[in-house]
């Protein structure tokens, strides 16, 4: 019975194997921010993304992951070679800048740091409210490496969305409503014309 | 963390039943004996007892009308959670609402009560209350249309449109990660109201549930697996009628937003279920009725192409959750990033895995049919075209996509909606708190249904998907005059090898979508 259900496991697990080899604990997704409460002791939650750049697996945290204005915070970043799982460590430094589509960016230069018992940490305090762009850069192997992290101080950008959803659905139902007005006007002005055209 | 996966008993009593099945196939028993297809449909008007209720739900507009406000004022509350809530996914009503109980308990709806999701949607509901008022504005008089009413252009005219959106939904969902972020959350749902109201605004009935909506079209398929249709008490006063008020609409009500008649109605695909056609028929003609489940993707649904492409993609988009939800599926995606130089959140990896998952099953079909075209037409006095077999036995992916989908969306119902109407009592979810352990006991403990009741239900599912896609092999192939059992062989070997993969997967822990919920704070 073993050996039936074995060979059955292998035949169906054929299509699987011939695609995806590697097997692994499952941890959050790549790219996307997990977030570490806890209850039990009183601090503030914390944000973590783990993602992967060229040759290395990039760890940063995030404390406090929703910081107000005015409040210390510090990020932390942890940089490992993904072929050997060696850390990187020279110098790694850190800017800031706004996160906006159009508009000033106004860059600043947080700091430059050295590894710290394999973490680089930086601190930080945001006077505004706001969404800030923070970008870790450093060179290995003589290319450039930049991580961009988004990092909301205060209260978010609230209802915008709505209102810009509200404003598109007004701006077309009011486009709508000028071509049927245009619409029905040139049909009334075509009757006319053709009641006109008739013999009486 | 995952779910645990089915046990191997159960996996082996759906492989015996499969194996049986199959067996049964081959040696051509004919399971029409057995079957329940022929019997006739149950007209609810007619069983006493249930009639004045049947009639009181669906001749009153306004118990649709408070069911929709309903719905409405829900998904309001997720736009205004996830914009102003807290980003953390489980503690936001935005995203649980949203991913765990609707779309998972969406499909799970479909498999009782067909399409009737589509009578309430608020996407489409908000857009008609904003273009055409004039029904909820009709005591001040008030007759506004903002719709140009313009035909659809012919391009759209498909369900094209539909499968493309839908792709984009997975894409969103699973690479994007949309189902985690409740800002994008309510983004999105923006976004859907927005292309609804745009849509209502610029073409006549709704084109945007018609051919665009990928909710409303995956809600339309697996309906022809429901046991519930809208259709004709008589037959006969639908011939003889001339004035369609199903089709045309009346004074008092609308016409059909997808342009049924419904003296030709067959099959479910495009019924939105919103109820027109019982309110405006002057012969109360038209009545839910109750059906044997799925007969319309076994014998009455007419194959289209574009309707056999969605029909597999879905089948292909359906397994692909599944497989984004297993463990070993993050590390592949690390390989394979490594290997073409892609970063960051590994979109391109992602992006490269769905292609790639669409791909195979859809060249692993075509091989199928193209096989079985060259040996039914080898001898054979009428040829058959690829893509007459193509279309028609496409029914077959249709039980295999939506038992799965059952089976795998009941896990993400029962286990992550615990306490989520907790939820309700802090739906921005400001100031939560949280325990790790706690809140597994708390899943582990306070489920709906037990755990072992889940392992039976989708042991049951996969034996039910298995049995009717069996079922539309043997009766499509009757209906295409394919009479050697031996030119079933390859379509049967791709049932099994699909059903067999869906229970492969099932029997492997799964990623929860959302983490653990729900401890309401002692601080709100």
């Amino acid at each position: 019975m073993r050996k039936y259900k074995n060979k059955m496991l292998r035949i169906f697990s054929f299509f699987l194997i011939f695609l995806f080899t590697a097997q692994a604990a499952a941890h959050h997704v790549l790219g996307r921010p997990a977030y570490s409460l806890n209850e039990d002791s009183n601090t503030p939650p914390s944000m973590q993304v783990e993602t992967q750049i060229g040759s290395y697996f990039i760890t940063y945290m995030v404390y406090p992951a929703f910081p107000r204005p005015g409040e210390r915070g510090r990020v932390n970043v942890y940089a490992s070679r993904i072929d050997n799982g060696q850390s990187y460590e020279g110098e790694i430094s850190f800017t800031v800048k706004n996160d906006v589509l159009i508009g000033d960016e106004n860059k600043e230069v947080l700091g430059t740091q050295n590894i710290d018992g394999g973490v680089y940490r930086q601190g930080f305090v945001f006077k505004e409210n706001g969404g800030y762009i923070i970008t870790a850069s450093f060179e290995a192997d003589g290319e450039p490496y930049t991580i961009d992290f988004p990092l909301q101080v205060g209260d978010g950008s609230g209802m915008t969305p709505v209102l810009i959803a509200l404003a598109v659905i007004v701006f077309a139902l009011i486009s709508v409503n000028v071509l049927q007005r245009r619409r029905i006007m040139r049909e009334k002005i075509r009757s006319a014309r053709n009641n006109e055209s008739q013999p009486e | 963390m995952t779910h645990p996966g089915l046990p191997e008993y159960w996996a082996f009593v759906v492989w015996g039943f499969m194996f049986l099945l199959s067996l049964g196939l081959l040696l051509k028993i004919d399971f029409s004996r057995f079957s329940y297809l022929k019997q006739k449909n149950v007209n609810l008007y007619q069983i006493k007892f249930v009639s004045p209720v049947i009639i009181f739900l669906t001749q009153s507009r306004w118990l649709l009308l408070v069911l929709k406000l309903v719905v409405v004022a829900l998904f309001l509350l997720v736009i205004y959670a996830g914009l102003m809530g807290t980003p953390v996914p489980e503690r936001n009503i935005a995203t649980v609402l949203t991913w765990n109980i609707w779309w998972a308990g969406l499909i799970i709806s479909i498999f009782f009560l067909g399409s009737a999701w589509c009578a309430v949607c608020p996407w489409d509901t908000l857009a008609s209350w904003h273009v055409k008022p004039r029904l909820w504005l009709k005591k001040y008089s008030l007759k506004l249309n903002n719709s140009l009413e313009m035909t659809p252009p012919k391009w759209m005219r498909s369900v094209w449109p539909a499968l493309i959106m839908f792709v984009g939904l997975t894409w969103l969902e699973l690479g994007y990660g949309i189902t985690t972020s409740p800002y994008m959350t309510a983004i999105l749902s923006l976004v859907m109201v927005v292309m609804a109201v745009v849509s209502l605004a610029m073409y006549k009935n709704k084109a945007f549930c018609h051919y665009i909506c990928p909710v409303g079209r995956t809600i339309g398929f697996y309906s022809q697996l429901a046991p519930v249709e809208l259709r004709p008490v008589d037959n006969s006063i639908c011939a003889d009628c001339k004035t369609m008020e199903c089709f045309n609409g009346s004074d008092q009500i609308d016409a059909c937003p997808t342009q049924l008649v419904m003296g030709r109605l067959t099959q479910n695909t495009y019924c939105t279920s919103c109820g027109n056609c019982t309110q405006s028929c002057p012969d109360k003609n038209v009545a839910w009725q109750i059906r044997p489940q799925s007969r319309e993707a076994i014998e009455s649904a007419r194959p289209h192409w574009d309707e056999a492409w969605f029909m597999l993609i879905l089948l292909t988009l359906t397994s692909f959750h599944g497989i984004t939800m297993m463990e070993f599926w993050e590390d592949s995606l690390r390989n394979f990033a490594q290997i073409i130089g892609d970063s960051g959140q590994l979109l391109v990896s992602f992006s490269a895995g769905l292609v790639l998952s669409m791909l195979i099953p859809v060249g692993v079909y075509a091989l199928v049919i193209e096989i079985t075209r060259r040996w039914s037409n080898s001898g054979a006095e009428k040829k058959l075209g690829f893509k007459k077999i193509f279309t028609s036995l496409v029914f077959v992916t249709l039980p295999l996509a939506f038992s799965y989908h059952l089976a795998h969306n009941l896990n993400h119902m029962i286990r992550e909606s615990v306490g989520a109407s907790q939820l309700f009592l802090n739906p921005l979810g400001n100031n939560v708190t949280y325990s790790g352990v706690a809140d597994e006991l708390l899943i582990k403990n306070s489920m709906l249904l037990s755990e072992n009741t889940i392992f039976m239900l989708q042991a049951l599912l996969m034996m039910f998907g298995f049995w009717i896609a069996i079922k539309v092999l043997q009766k499509r192939s009757e209906q295409l005059n394919i009479s050697r059992v031996l030119h079933l062989l390859p379509v049967l070997l791709f049932i099994l090898a699909i059903n067999s993969f869906h229970i492969w997967m099932l029997m492997q822990p799964m990623v929860m979508r959302l983490g653990a919920l729900c401890v309401v704070p002692a601080t709100i």
